[in-house]
């Protein structure tokens, strides 16, 4: 494996450039425009050599509340994928049952196919939601110690730890306690802590929260180093715009159950295909063609859905007529897609 | 893997005795106790050694008599010096502060003066070797000895076991005993308790139980603040037999020092003991002032311990010599007195390591479950009810 930031796995896929129009929601905060877009884009190329992460029926209960229900999902080799659902929804609980950190209930985790075993997990990064590293032992220090629980050697441990503070711009640190450290960079460490051991797979519960855009920026940079190599990487947030930008895939969770999952584009698939027409004048006669619904419209702009294609050329050619300026396809946003499966 | 994972608890040893070592008021303390102890010899040694001083003016026929009865009276370490004064200076003398008391003996009678106060050694000297002294002088105007008056009067007391009485120096050293083994319990237990309690409040446990099984953790904590706690007694150990070794005063200490062997080994047995109970009390706390309450009970047994050590007799002793952690202080001050069978101090620490070895599988069971419940304290029998 390689450390070296600049080097990219020459098996990666290529992006494919979005299509999609930009709307406001689905702007990249901090993001430049449109070349931020692009690069951030979803894509669904070849699979990547790797490791497959998956949960298969996965319940837990507490008490009599079932806080986890029978939740099966698939992380794929190289798949960043978002885990997304609001507070309460189950995410911590189950990423901390993938983790080993709390009993299942019922169902399993799989990795490669076979149930996960602890040796499995100790290659794994994990970035639980309660953030918390020492605060009173120095950084380079602690992460030295925890790449040493990992089986690092002392020295291995501490060049990596250094390499990945000096990502985050917190080289000359090194030797600072944890708690003098700014939330936002003690957020930083504990990602480092995460990525120490060359892991295999990494689960990370809110790993954007409380990041500036510049971090998030640098955090998913190396995060794409990860995928590069095929590693399986799920995070949750609440952040949808961010999950939009950065997901290959993602699992939306509500109470406790998977609502739906799948890679972006399967998931927009499900959505009804939405198109804006935008004409020289009034557009108020578009209620009156058989076979579209209006959703929104205002004076000479209009959001319709089509029952079916034979619709679209009728349309079109009565809006030629009317002064056709601008007819698209509008991919629902991810929080389009939230809100609509959540609803 | 399975070596890997062997190390796992000697990591966490290791991290827990760096960490002990560079807390600035752990190392302060260990060298102020060291210090203390140092000076604690040094000044026995010194007040063994020092002789003390009584200057009194005499006046009279028989008071110079007296003064020298009485200095033979007072043993190596004290002297009793007088000098010839006339009755009207001894006074001024007195006043003066230039002699400590003046003996005056005018043919009928006898006065001691003294400033403000006179020390109650001299005093009962001083009178004892006056009646001796008149008795004498008595006894030669009616014609006879004082030895032919106290013919026949001599008791002799005989022991039937032989032995030195050493009864204050056997207290000091049981007091010594019990408060170093109350100290280090707690002092340590506390960083075990807390230091279980940092993990578990910042949730590093959780990534730490990713990556090691969660009992070597505990082992690994609670053997590193075991090997710290013995390493300080250790330390301690050392400066007293060296500044003792540096005082030449080995031979007065030299009796105690089986005895001292044997309280470092309770020691180090009834601190593992125990040990594991700090570490289960940090796991089912949440915040740190949960421990203030839930250690209140292990706190108690240590003061039980403290005090049966210091006095307890008797049965009472014979019993607490063989309960676990009561044992640590109740069976090396049986050592010390002569009362224990050379087996029983052997017995008594299995007891106390079999003891100490099912705590620690109990504890290792409420550990693995109370460690990742954060949000409310737990008692022992919630944790235990946990699925985990």
């Amino acid at each position: 494996m390689t450390t070296d930031s600049s080097h990219r796995d020459p098996e990666t896929p290529n992006r494919p450039e979005s299509t999609r129009p930009e709307t406001a929601g689905e702007m990249a905060p901090g993001g430049s425009g449109g070349g931020q877009w692009r690069r951030a884009s979803t894509t669904f190329g070849r699979p990547v050599h790797g490791h497959r992460l998956e949960v298969r029926d996965l319940t837990r209960r507490f008490g009599d509340t079932t806080v986890v229900d029978r939740v099966s999902f698939t992380v794929e080799p190289g798949h960043m994928t978002g885990f997304i659902g609001a507070n309460g929804a189950g995410k911590t609980t189950t990423m901390r049952m993938m983790m080993g950190v709390l009993r299942t209930t019922s169902g399993e985790v799989l990795w490669d196919g076979d149930a996960i075993t602890a040796q499995d997990r100790v290659r794994f990064g994990y970035m639980p939601e309660e953030r918390g590293l020492y605060p009173k032992q120095g950084i380079l220090d602690q992460l030295g110690y925890l790449g040493q629980l990992r089986g690092m050697s002392r020295q291995a441990a501490l060049a990596e730890a250094q390499r990945l503070l000096h990502h985050f711009n917190l080289g000359d640190r090194v030797k600072d306690k944890l708690e003098t450290l700014s939330l936002g960079n003690q957020q930083r460490v504990q990602v480092a802590a995460a990525l120490l051991h060359q892991p295999q797979a990494l689960v990370l519960d809110e790993p954007f929260s409380g990041l500036d855009p510049t971090a998030v920026d640098s955090m998913v940079d190396l995060l794409r180093e990860y995928t590069a190599r095929g590693v399986p990487v799920l995070f949750s947030s609440h952040q949808l715009d961010l999950v939009d930008r950065l997901c290959d895939a993602m699992v939306i969770l509500h109470d406790g159950r998977v609502l739906a999952s799948g890679t972006a584009e399967q998931l927009r698939a499900t959505q009804p295909k939405r198109h804006r027409l935008t004409c020289s004048a009034d557009v108020g006669w578009v209620r009156d063609v058989p076979g579209v619904s209006v959703e929104d419209l205002e004076g000479c702009s209009a959001v319709v859905t089509l029952d079916d294609d034979s619709v679209r050329s009728d349309l079109l050619r009565r809006a030629v007529d009317r002064g056709l300026l601008e007819f698209t396809d509008l991919a629902p946003s991810l929080s389009d897609i939230y809100r609509e499966v959540t609803r | 893997m399975s070596t890997r994972t062997q190390a796992a608890w000697r990591t966490v040893l290791t991290r827990e005795i760096a960490v002990k070592v560079r807390d600035k008021t752990f190392v302060i303390s260990t060298l102020s106790t060291m210090v203390i102890i140092a000076a604690m010899i040094a000044f026995n040694a010194f007040m063994a050694d020092r002789t003390t001083e009584h200057d009194l003016a005499t006046s009279g026929p028989l008071a110079a008599e007296a003064v020298e009865q009485a200095d033979a009276a007072m043993g190596d370490k004290t002297t009793v010096t007088g000098r010839e004064v006339q009755p009207v200076e001894a006074e001024d003398l007195v006043r003066d502060e230039e002699v400590d008391a003046a003996l005056i003996h005018d043919g009928d009678s006898w006065s001691l003066v003294a400033d403000t106060e006179i020390e109650s050694d001299l005093e009962t000297a001083i009178e004892q070797a006056v009646s001796q002294v008149t008795v004498a002088d008595n006894a030669g105007d009616h014609g006879t000895t004082v030895e032919q008056l106290n013919k026949g009067s001599a008791l002799e007391t005989t022991f039937l076991s032989a032995g030195e009485d050493r009864g204050l120096a056997t207290y000091l050293l049981r007091f010594a005993f019990a408060f170093l083994f109350y100290m280090a319990a707690l002092i340590f237990g506390m960083a075990i308790a807390n230091s279980v309690l940092e993990e578990k409040q910042n949730r590093v446990v959780e990534i730490l139980a990713t990556a090691i099984p969660i009992r070597e953790l505990l082992y690994g904590k609670v053997l590193g603040n075991c090997l710290v706690a013995f390493a300080q007694i250790g330390l301690y150990a050392a400066v007293g037999l060296l500044t003792a070794n540096i005082l030449d005063v080995t031979g007065e200490f030299g009796w105690a020092l089986s005895a001292s062997g044997w309280f470092i080994a309770f020691f180090v047995v009834g601190f593992g003991a125990q040990a594991s109970i700090w570490a289960v009390l940090g796991s089912l706390a949440s915040r740190s002032e949960d421990l203030q309450s839930n250690t209140t009970v292990i706190t108690t047994v240590l003061v039980v311990a403290m005090f049966a050590g210091l006095f307890a007799q008797g049965p009472w002793l014979v019993v607490a010599s063989y309960v676990p952690i009561l044992s640590s202080i109740a069976m090396p001050a049986r050592v010390l007195q002569e009362q224990a069978m050379i087996w029983e101090p052997f017995a008594a620490l299995v007891v106390c390591l079999v003891s100490g070895w099912l705590m620690l599988r109990l504890g290792e069971k409420v550990y693995q479950r109370a460690v990742f419940q954060g949000g409310r304290a737990l008692t022992w029998r919630q944790a235990l009810k946990l699925e985990d």
